[in-house]
């Protein structure tokens, strides 16, 4: 190794391009982020004074901040909760072996492939009430006498967006199970079915256990990417009515594009920036101990 | 190899099957739909019950009756009343009597109707008939051999038992849907005449079906008050039908268990791909279709009456090709950034000792943590100091930076996995670093860096929040911006959103489907996700 390892200073030099450019469109961000939010911003976006907590106070009494947090956690809970177990049974069910595998698990990757800003656009077509598709598909098939009105209310609106939400996330969960379950030996079920465990035991026992690791790891990073999934709720909806129907990234948007108050915008970027270090900081844990097991 | 438990389990076996079949035919006897026809109305205003007008009335729907009856139709008479208060404050009083005809029908009447569904009906009967047969045909002359040792014609026959089983259990579901879609949507769209494509043929079956052909004037009005009903009895269809296919599976396996198992899975799979698939077909059919038929209430085909591909040369002159360049330029450009960035760093991870590996590692993961979005307003800000808001550039850096992370963790697993050996061998043949990095090394971490290239593509290519909000020249707009242009607040123009969705949704995912397989093996470990 010695003679690849070369001069003291060279790694350095190796990795240079790379911290560069993370420092710069990373870290610079999230310093800009800081300070805007100890600033007095005004609605033209020039920047003022230091003004200590106010942008935050501002941000925690704006009236729909409460139903934002909760939609934000409820968004997340369902949305990961859900998308894991469905993802999880997926996993369980293609990792048999039938004829057409490939072509399904080909299929299965469809929407991780598909940008969100189009898979949004569809399902709001598929539940249009009047010339929707799913009221046609199903009146033509005779499930339902008559139409059905989709997005009757906001609350129906947000399981909607909660369903799209699952429906993108599912085969990211999918596949990384699937690659938990693939490194499982073989010859463990073998030597479980020897002893006369039955199918509920082998899965309590040998799958869970040995594909947890990879469930964490697809856990952790999908309550980051969900809380920061933007474009199904600002495409379907746009937090309409009164931010009923906001998470919290659709809100701060709309809140320091539209309504020009960058102030309190930045606080909830900084508020939602701490969520985010300690998701991010329980993944480093996970992914450290098992950089240290492998 | 003869064996007596087998012949006895395969009489059971048979035995089971044939009370399938008679509980369908007796199934099939029942009368499961019934159809409640108004074969005449009459109003009558200002009538209250019990005066003159009323008896005066009443009198003519009863002879009306009477001639109904008298052809042999058990009819019925309803009365009801509605009450108004009219401008002068007096109550009025309509009354309507009409008679109504109930005709049940059992499923046996399908069989030479002409009605659509009546083909499947008949296959159904056929299907499971001929099921019983070949499981005879397969089991009497072999009944008491072990399965194992089966000739071949009797092996044949029970599996065509068993697949012949399959399709009349698929069959079932499918002729139930067919008749209420016909008697409850086509019929009515016929009344409403909002279809008259098809309707004589569908009136003089219903006439022939309902009526035995004698109803050809009347039967406008008999349809516009139809009121049809199935009896949920008509489900039991499918249990008797799936004994008959487990006894037909029993004849063939000598066990159960294990072939329903199979036959589950393949359900539940094919399900799940129905469901996957069914956004991206709505995408496919509406790219294709007339503007006049993305909003049509009464859309009544699975496909686009006629092809439009006029769609695609309009989304052309909208500036779509332009979006499809940038997006292109994007993704290229971030990808080659973020390569050129982070294979370096990679091999100094995975081939260097140095001070600081581990806190550049974790600074690494934690810049893969944050998503762009949150740090909307910073990296805006950021952007406008370097006058490289509303670029094309500015989102190939963005996107560079945020797909860094990823790139090193997928590389830095690529080069470890592949022994050091290779390349020292280089050296002691006189290479320096530079060749045996990009003769040796990178050719044989080919896969890994395939794998890592087209997931930053993908990543870049669907991007959509960062490009709202720093791009605002419509020439500069990525392809995902620039589909929003036909969905404005009033008006969405469906076909043009979905034909530009589809250009932009077809390459990525071919892309995706060349690196799944090495997905499922370097996941967990780079832990990714766009």
């Amino acid at each position: 190794m010695a003679n690849l390892t070369g001069k003291k200073w060279r790694p350095y030099l190796w990795l240079l391009p790379s911290i560069v450019l993370i420092a710069v469109f990373v870290v610079y961000p999230i310093l800009i982020v800081f300070r805007l939010s100890f600033s007095e911003i005004s609605k033209a976006g020039i920047v003022g004074d230091f003004i200590g907590f106010r942008n935050y106070s501002d941000a925690v009494s704006l009236p729909a901040f409460k139903t934002v947090m909760r939609n934000t956690l409820w968004w997340v809970l369902s949305v990961v909760g859900l998308s894991t177990l469905f993802g999880f049974i997926i996993a369980l069910v293609i990792n048999q072996r039938f004829h057409g595998r490939k072509i399904v698990r080909a299929i299965l990757i469809f929407p991780w492939a598909t940008s969100l800003v189009i898979q949004a656009s569809v399902w709001n077509y598929i539940i249009k009430y009047e010339y929707g598709n799913l009221n046609n598909l199903l009146l033509n098939l005779g499930i339902i006498r008559q139409a059905i009105n989709w997005r009757s209310s906001y609350q129906v609106e947000f399981v909607w967006e909660c369903a799209v939400g699952i429906f993108v996330t599912v085969p990211f969960v999918t596949f990384c199970v699937l690659s938990g379950l693939q490194s499982i030996d073989s010859s463990l079920y073998e030597a479980a079915t020897m002893d006369g465990a039955g199918f509920w035991s082998k899965l309590w026992n040998i799958t869970l256990p040995l594909v947890r690791p990879s469930l964490t790891v697809s856990t952790v990073l999908n309550i980051i990417y969900v809380f920061n999934s933007f474009p199904i709720v600002y495409t379907m909806t746009k937090g309409a009515p009164a931010n009923k129907t906001d998470t919290m990234i659709t809100f701060l948007y709309m809140l320091s594009f539209y309504d020009r108050k960058k102030g309190p915008a930045t606080a909830l970027s900084v508020i939602g920036f701490l969520i985010l270090c300690l998701c991010a900081g329980a993944y480093m844990f996970f992914v450290m101990r098992k950089e240290e097991e492998g | 190899m003869k064996n007596a438990a087998f012949s006895r389990q395969n009489r059971i076996a048979l035995e089971l099957m044939l009370v399938g079949l008679i509980l369908c035919a007796v199934l099939f006897s029942l009368p499961l739909y019934s159809f409640d026809a108004n074969v005449y109305t009459k109003k009558s205003s200002n009538t209250f019950p019990g005066d003159d007008k009323y008896t005066a009335a009443m009198e003519e729907v009863n002879t009306a009756a009477e001639e109904y009856r008298a052809q042999g139709f058990s009819v019925e008479i309803r009365e009801d009343q509605t009450l108004r208060t009219n401008s002068k404050g007096e109550t009025t009083s309509l009354m309507t009597f009409t008679i109504s005809e109930t005709i049940g029908k059992n499923l046996w009447s399908f069989f030479s109707s002409a009605l659509p569904s009546a083909h499947i009906f008949r296959c159904i009967t056929l299907l499971l008939a001929l099921s019983f047969l070949c499981a005879l045909a397969g089991t009497i002359p072999s009944a008491d051999t072990v399965h194992k040792h089966l000739d071949p014609r009797a092996r044949a026959l029970r599996s065509a038992a068993c697949a012949l089983g399959v399709l009349a259990l698929f069959l079932i579901p499918v002729f139930v849907m067919m008749n209420t879609y016909f008697f409850s949507r086509k019929l009515s769209l016929y009344s409403a005449e909002l279809l008259t494509e098809g309707k004589e043929n569908a009136w003089s079956a219903m006439d022939a079906f309902l009526f035995g052909g004698t109803a050809v004037d009347r039967m406008d009005a008999v349809l516009k008050g139809l009121v049809f009903q199935v009896s949920g009895m008509i489900w039991l269809l499918l249990p008797a039908a799936l004994l008959m296919l487990l006894s037909a599976v029993q004849l063939r396996f000598g066990a159960v268990r294990p072939a329903l198992l199979r036959g589950l899975l393949y359900f539940f799979v094919t399900v799940l791909c129905l469901v996957t698939l069914y956004p991206y077909y709505v995408m496919l059919i509406t790219a294709f279709r007339s503007n006049a038929e993305t909003t049509d209430m009464y859309f009544l085909h699975l496909f686009p009456t006629k092809w439009i591909f006029q769609n695609l040369t309009d989304i052309i002159n909208r500036g779509v090709p332009r979006y499809l360049l940038n997006s292109l330029l994007v993704a290229g450009g971030a990808t080659a950034i973020a390569m050129l960035c982070g294979i370096p760093a990679a091999y100094a991870m995975a081939r260097m000792r140095f001070k600081g590996k581990s806190i550049f590692l974790g600074f690494v993961i934690m810049s893969q943590m944050f998503s762009p979005v949150v740090l909307l307003i910073g990296i805006a800000q950021l952007m406008s100091t370097l006058h490289l808001n509303d670029s094309v550039l500015g989102l190939m850096l963005i996107n560079a930076a945020f797909n860094q992370a990823f790139a090193i963790w997928l590389l830095r697993g690529t080069f470890i996995s592949i022994s050091p050996e290779m390349e020292q061998a280089a050296l002691i043949d006189g290479c320096n670093t530079r060749q045996s990095l990009t003769r040796v090394l990178l050719p044989m971490a080919a896969p890994g860096i395939v794998t890592a290239l087209i997931f930053v593509f993908i990543n870049a290519w669907n991007e959509y929040t960062i490009s709202t909000v720093l791009i605002s020249t419509a020439s500069n707009r990525p392809i995902t911006v620039g589909i929003t242009q036909f969905s404005s607040f009033n008006m969405i123009e469906w076909q043009y959103l979905f034909a530009a969705s589809l250009l932009a949704t077809i390459p990525v995912v071919i892309l995706f489907m060349f690196i799944e397989k090495y997905l499922v093996s370097g996941l967990t470990s780079g832990g990714v996700k766009g």
